[in-house]
């Protein structure tokens, strides 16, 4: 008998942990093949605007949640243990990069959004890309949902609005597996939501002219 | 207690069993793409792909009157109005099956990916990979192929 109640509380200890512990993500090197192509000189950066990460509720590395077996969740991170907007502004930049753009990083402290202003006269660049992130996180149990919520702003130096196109919502990516394949999820999901965004007519014009 | 241990015992071997029989099946495709009207495509080999899914992708597009090619360049070499590349998972239950399947359109040009589909299939719900192949290109082209949908 007390053979099953410790198989018991194995089981019981697996399901409500199981692979849910720590799980992280890599987002930071995901490859992101964008709809354009240009020569330009660009600043390109990621704000961060999710309210749990503002309010200091969670890591600026928190990327969603990880469901054990009772549904109890658990945060995933990056992989890099980075700021989740620094991984984003890596990859956002490569992707420029390689559709032609000489890209510069634009650095600004999400604790003052004002700074933006600053940041973009710093780099001094006529075009900037700035990605404010509202929501971005995916949740894992049985499926996994994305909840995401990014506006693309393209700003002259002075911080003139170009152009501007948000996505937002929430959907279901896949059925939920392990940790690594969950990553690939979440970071293909990342290039589909950036690609559509910039495959959008007021956002290419304000690039090319 | 005993009861209490029974009840526990039986939700977990529920929630373990109920794990086996997960599908999904999903698509985005970008609003401003008109998927129907690509004709031509390449399909892009995977490095590791050992079981000839390239071919189970490129036989389904001609099977619905598309024009299909295959190859290990990652790029065609004539022009296509879609290079499709996919990434395949495989588990182990008894035999080998595929969990999930993922089917990119991206354009020839800039790599963009404007459309893509994912089956995902525990071992309970498996199905063959050429079933597999058709749902998912069913899904990126709602219902232009009579496949089964969602």
């Amino acid at each position: 008998m007390r053979i099953f109640r410790s198989f018991g509380m194995l089981l019981l200890i697996f399901l409500v942990t199981g692979c849910a512990v720590g799980n992280q993500y890599d987002y930071g090197t995901t490859n992101v093949s964008l709809p354009l192509a240009g020569d330009g000189e660009l600043g390109v950066g990621v704000l961060e605007r999710r309210s749990y990460v503002l309010d200091g509720d969670k890591d600026a590395n928190f990327v969603g949640l990880q469901r054990g077996g009772f549904a109890n969740p658990f945060d995933v991170s990056t992989a890099s243990g980075n700021p989740l907007v620094d991984d984003m502004s890596t990859v956002l930049q490569n992707a420029l990069r390689n559709s032609g753009y000489t890209v510069s990083s634009l650095e600004f402290s999400w604790e003052n959004p004002s700074a933006i202003a600053s940041a973009l006269a710093k780099t001094g660049k006529a075009k900037n890309i700035v990605l404010v992130v509202s929501e971005w996180k995916t949740d894992v149990y049985m499926n996994m949902t994305l909840h995401y919520d990014l506006t693309l702003h393209v700003l002259s130096k002075d911080g003139t609005k170009l152009a501007e196109n948000r996505a937002q919502g929430s959907e279901e990516l896949s059925g939920a597996g392990f940790e690594s394949q969950n990553s690939r999820l979440a970071a293909d999901a990342f290039e589909t939501k950036v690609g559509r965004m910039f495959n959008n007519p007021e956002i290419q014009s304000a690039l090319q002219n | 207690m005993k009861r209490f241990t029974r009840i526990m015992l039986a939700g977990a071997m529920l929630a373990l069993v109920s794990g086996c029989a997960n599908t999904s099946l999903t698509s985005d495709i970008d609003p401003s793409a008109d998927i129907k009207s690509l004709q031509t495509f390449y399909v892009a080999k995977l490095p590791s792909d050992e079981r000839g899914i390239d071919v189970m992708i490129e036989n389904e597009l001609n099977a619905i009157g598309k024009y299909a090619t295959s190859g290990s360049d990652p790029k065609p070499s004539s022009p296509v109005d879609a290079v499709v590349t996919y990434e395949d998972k495989w588990m182990w239950d008894i035999t080998m099956y595929m969990i999930e399947l993922e089917i990119d359109l991206r354009d020839p040009e800039t790599n963009y990916e404007f459309a893509t589909g994912r089956s995902y299939r525990t071992s309970l719900a498996r199905k063959k990979p050429e079933e597999m192949v058709t749902e998912v290109l069913s899904k990126i082209f709602a219902g232009e192929i009579s496949g089964e949908m969602e």
